[in-house]
């Protein structure tokens, strides 16, 4: 139940972050003094990262190599695969060779690896770490945030004027519209969490208690085809399937290819996929995004996707090292401008600035701002639950028309009972 | 056995059966016993004796024996498809043709590449390729997107299955056919065999080790199939191409269940060993000692 | 068969070896094309043939590094493999017993267990020897070797078994009498005659260990010890793939593949022509 009011409180809290963010500069600068000055010359035992967003590996990489030229000691930073890296780390820490620094997920990868992850609550870094953003193990703050990051619905401002679109009916409206033009209204993609995973999140995030809600249908308590929500966004992926291009034969590089030239005007997307744009010239300043319009949700989903952890297997000397490396990451200068300009993360500790941001990631951090967000329930999902049994589900949908929308959510009902068991 | 004898025998074996003991037979053994272990993979984690319940458990998961039966499907399919392949081009590239290198060294090249590309360059020529020649050729029936189909998409498994591995079992036949002294085949031919007839009667069971070799090795790459299966179809439609190795992978580091997913991976390899060693018997029975 | 026909025939086969290849045409012209391009038609050629993403490839996958690790580590493991399976092979063949038929049979059986199941209980075992033994079986090159020896050997040992079986008997025997220890059989007479099998044997295990992704990913954590695949990981985000550096990384991967089998190749081929003029 902790976890359920923390969830909510997230919303306003997350207001909060942004304010101080935005007017904490001078602060700042003091804090990384203090902070940064940690290391004080004295040379730590080396220390070893293993994380799970491949795109940072290289600034982080390069951070390492300044790190060492300022501090004298020495990072190395693992690699793996997106896909891999789960796998890797279980099999490492099962051979004693797990790294200092790792990374996990929200929910039940990190109900999983709890036994692994070092108490931080006295760390003076976790102390800027904006209300509600951290990990917790019970009381204890155990990761911190690598930053946030949003979806909603990214269009192309040339084609959607976003207060069009605020309820099913306009929505469907807009999709007819855009297939009477030849064009794809909103794309989703076949990759698991971009079919299903992130735009079911929205029916769960509009419960009043999204955690307690997850808890009672894996009990079978409750049942998604009775919750109304569920059945307004059932309607929703009736229309989808009904209006626009089937999302099976769509793969992510194509379905933000066809949105770069045109050819889609809505995908549901996050502002990750802003890089995706990069090599279609200037299209990237034609984008915003907006809240998916279910049951009067005007807010988009924003939440953290992974957070650092330090692994209480290593030794002292190694936990003093990795969490003087943590420090100074998030409280120098150095560090700082690296995790908003090279990894180009949108900050979730209130410490740090919001780097040069791009259209979408502008957006979330307006959102989060303002308060308007919806949090991320999906990471709460039973394990593996998106793409081993919600994806089939779709698939089956998206493919045979004459299932209903009704009988969607029961087999979606059905196949969470299964894996939630 | 003279002591002699077994002293050679010791030398000759035991530095391979000592690092293959270490490597897969201790680390079989000790899966086994995690097989009767209600446990989560996380070595921190607790582990719970469980007894058979593993084994009770996965014999009701029914999306379980749906993937053994696509399994089944797949590599029964093939089985044929790689060695017909393998067998024709080894016959090709062995012949006096002036492009049988080049061609032997084509043929033999899917096999050097693997992984998520692969599976990427396929999805493409099954969406796209495939659409734009159905509209060219007017054959909607073959030349659609296979990948959507539920059976069509096991088809598709299949091809690029036998792609990769066609030139992999067509070296074995070469080796197979280049052990067959040339006497024997200019003999038949001054004899006036034709063509089939030498293929019949010499060539063919002359191969037999070579078709034991190959129709092992397929049958074991086909049951363990898990890279294709991942980068093509990723087991969709709707679970449709849903394999053992993935169905096991998934029940091990997707669900977390590490003694179901290695219960499920022990009765696998029961049934495999079983069908493969059947095969093997078959196939030796019939080879020829030269 | 006429001339003509002939030509006809060499001619088709080219053909369809062409089309049979055409993937990895697809490979290499994306290799090319940055995301947009890739995007508006995978099969069209290029704008430009800027070796630009090999340039960052490389650079990124630090490859001449990776190149030297994978080579340590394929042409040892693969002579381990063949002198051993090759040994083991032969006692197994040439002793009729029981025991050298259980010892086959369960070379055999493991080819069929799915490598994710044993993957586990594998670092453990490695990690024991690692902290009884004080044998660094882990993130070491020598480490990845041993376990590559120990995966390799059953497929090694089968196809062995398969073919020493071709092998008459009665010269090993006319070499016994001559006073030749069973080491001196095996290598001076009986080794030789495998030279086709043994060439098979080494094409399969390169190209397997080559690219090879899965145990050098559990094994080997630090950067200096990646092998090529393992440095390709910088290219495949969660959801995002940088396709040309990617295609452009397999590429150079199988460059020094192709080379070996052609180099391997031609070598059969010349003890075919042998063959033929006796």
């Amino acid at each position: 139940m902790k976890k359920v009011k923390k969830m909510l409180s997230l919303l306003t809290a997350t207001a909060l972050v942004a304010t101080l963010a935005a007017c904490g500069s001078p602060q700042n600068d003091t804090g990384a003094a203090n902070g940064g000055g940690n290391t004080d010359g004295e040379k730590l035992k080396k220390i070893t990262i293993f994380q799970s967003k491949v795109e940072i590996t290289e600034p982080l990489e390069q951070l390492a190599k300044t790190y060492q030229q300022e501090t004298g000691n020495e990072v190395e930073v693992w690699g793996a695969a997106g896909d891999a890296y789960m796998q890797q780390l279980v099999a490492r820490l099962g051979s004693n060779q797990g790294p200092t620094i790792f990374s996990v997920a929200q929910g039940p990868e990190a109900e999983r690896l709890k036994s692994y992850l070092t108490d931080l609550s006295d760390e003076e870094f976790v102390q800027n770490i904006a209300p509600d953003m951290e990990l917790k193990d019970e009381d204890k703050i155990v990761g911190i945030p690598y930053g946030v990051e949003g979806f909603g619905l990214v269009y192309n401002n040339e084609l959607v004027n976003p207060s069009d679109i605020t309820d099913l009916d306009s929505f469907t409206k807009f999709l007819e519209q855009m297939k009477a033009e030849g064009k794809n209204g909103l794309s989703l993609s076949q990759e698991a969490y971009f079919l299903i995973g992130h735009i079911l999140n929205t029916p769960f995030a509009l419960q009043q208690e999204p955690l307690e809600f997850i808890d009672q249908l894996n009990k079978g308590e409750v049942k998604m085809a009775d919750t109304p929500e569920f059945q307004e966004w059932a309607k929703f992926m009736e229309a989808i399937r009904a209006h626009a291009t089937n999302p099976m034969e769509i793969k992510y590089d194509t379905q933000m290819g066809d949105f770069a030239t045109g050819r889609t005007a809505m995908v549901h997307q996050g502002n990750w996929s802003f890089t995706m744009l990069e090599d279609f010239e200037d299209f990237g300043s034609n984008v915003g995004m907006m809240p998916f319009p279910l049951a009067g949700n005007d807010k988009i989903a924003v939440g953290v996707a992974s957070y650092w952890v330090v692994n209480n297997q290593a030794d002292a000397e190694e936990a003093k090292a990795a969490k003087a490396f943590l420090n100074w990451l998030f409280t120098s200068e150095t560090g700082k401008k690296a995790i908003v300009d090279d990894f180009k993360f949108i900050p979730a500790l209130t410490n740090i600035e919001a780097g040069n941001l791009d259209p979408l990631s502008e957006a979330v951090h307006e959102a989060t701002s303002s308060g308007q967000t919806i949090p991320w329930a999906l990471n709460y999902f039973p394990a593996g639950i998106i793409t081993n049994d919600l994806a089939p589900a779709t698939q089956e949908f998206f493919m045979d028309s004459s299932i209903s929308g009704e009988q969607y959510l029961q087999k979606l009902d059905e196949v969470w009972a299964r894996a939630a068991s | 056995m003279h002591r002699k004898d077994k002293a050679w025998f010791a030398l000759f074996t035991v530095p391979l059966l000592f690092i293959f003991s270490t490597v897969v037979i201790i680390p079989f053994i000790i899966g086994i016993i995690y097989s009767f272990v209600n446990w989560d993979g996380i070595p921190a984690n607790p582990k719970v004796f469980v007894g058979l319940d593993n084994y009770v458990q996965l014999f009701q998961d029914t999306r379980f024996l749906m993937s053994a039966w696509h399994t089944v499907q797949f590599t029964l399919l093939a089985l044929i498809l790689v060695n017909v392949l393998g067998l024709a081009f080894a016959l090709l590239v062995t012949t006096k043709l002036r492009s049988r290198n080049a061609a032997r060294t084509m043929f033999f090249m899917p096999n050097l590449i693997g992984g998520l590309i692969l599976g990427y360059i396929w999805q493409f020529i099954f969406t796209d390729a495939f659409r734009n020649m159905g509209e060219m050729t007017g054959w909607g029936g073959i030349f659609f997107n296979w990948l959507l189909h539920p059976q069509f998409a096991l088809y598709a498994l299949v091809v690029v299955f036998a792609w990769q591995l066609a030139g992999y079992t067509m070296i074995i036949y070469i080796a197979g056919i280049q052990g067959i002294p040339d006497e024997l085949m200019e003999a038949a031919k001054v004899d006036g065999a034709n063509m089939g007839q030498r293929l019949r009667k010499i060539v063919f069971p002359l191969l037999m080790p070579s078709f034991t070799i190959c129709l092992f090795l397929t049958l074991s790459g086909a049951f363990k199939i898990y890279d294709v299966n991942l980068s093509l179809t990723k087991g969709g439609p709707n679970n449709a191409t849903e394999m053992f190795a993935m169905n096991i992978f998934n029940e091990i580091f997707a669900y977390g269940n590490y003694g179901l997913g290695q219960a499920k991976a022990i009765i696998f390899f029961l049934i495999v060993a079983g069908l493969t060693l059947t095969q093997v018997i078959v196939t030796k029975r019939r080879e020829v000692q030269m | 068969m006429k001339k003509t026909g002939k030509w006809a025939l060499d001619i088709l086969l080219l053909l369809f070896s062409l089309v049979f290849l055409s993937p990895i045409f697809i490979m290499v012209i994306n290799s090319f094309k940055n995301r947009a391009e890739l995007y508006e038609n995978v099969l069209a050629l290029p704008s430009s043939f800027s070796f630009e993403y090999y340039r960052s490839a490389m650079e990124r996958m630090n490859f001449f590094t990776a190149l030297g690790n994978s080579l340590y580590v394929t042409i040892t493991s693969v002579i381990i493999v063949i002198i051993l399976a090759s040994m083991t092979a032969w006692m197994l063949v040439r002793t009729d017993n029981k025991l050298s038929k259980i010892i086959f049979f369960t070379f055999v059986a493991t080819m069929l267990i799915p490598f994710q199941t044993l993957m586990m209980p594998l670092m453990q075992v490695m990690d024991w020897i690692r902290s009884t033994l004080h044998i660094p079986m882990l993130n070491t090159h020598e480490g990845l070797i041993y376990m590559n020896v120990g995966f390799s050997s059953s497929m090694a040992v089968f196809l062995y078994h398969g073919f020493i079986k071709s092998v008459p008997v009665a010269l090993e025997e006319a070499a016994t009498l001559d006073g030749c220890s069973k080491f001196g059989v095996f290598w001076r007479i009986v080794f030789p005659l495998l030279k086709n099998i043994t060439v098979t044997v080494a094409i399969l295990n390169v190209i397997a260990l080559w690219n090879d992704y899965l145990l050098p990913s559990l094994t080997l954590s630090d950067v200096g010890l990646r092998t090529i695949p393992l440095s390709t990981f910088y290219f495949f985000g969660q959801f995002t793939i940088v396709w040309n550096q990617a295609m452009a990384g397999l590429t150079l991967t199988i460059i020094p593949v192709v080379i070996f089998y052609m180099f391997a190749q031609k070598y059969i081929i010349k003890g075919i022509a042998a063959g033929a003029v006796k």
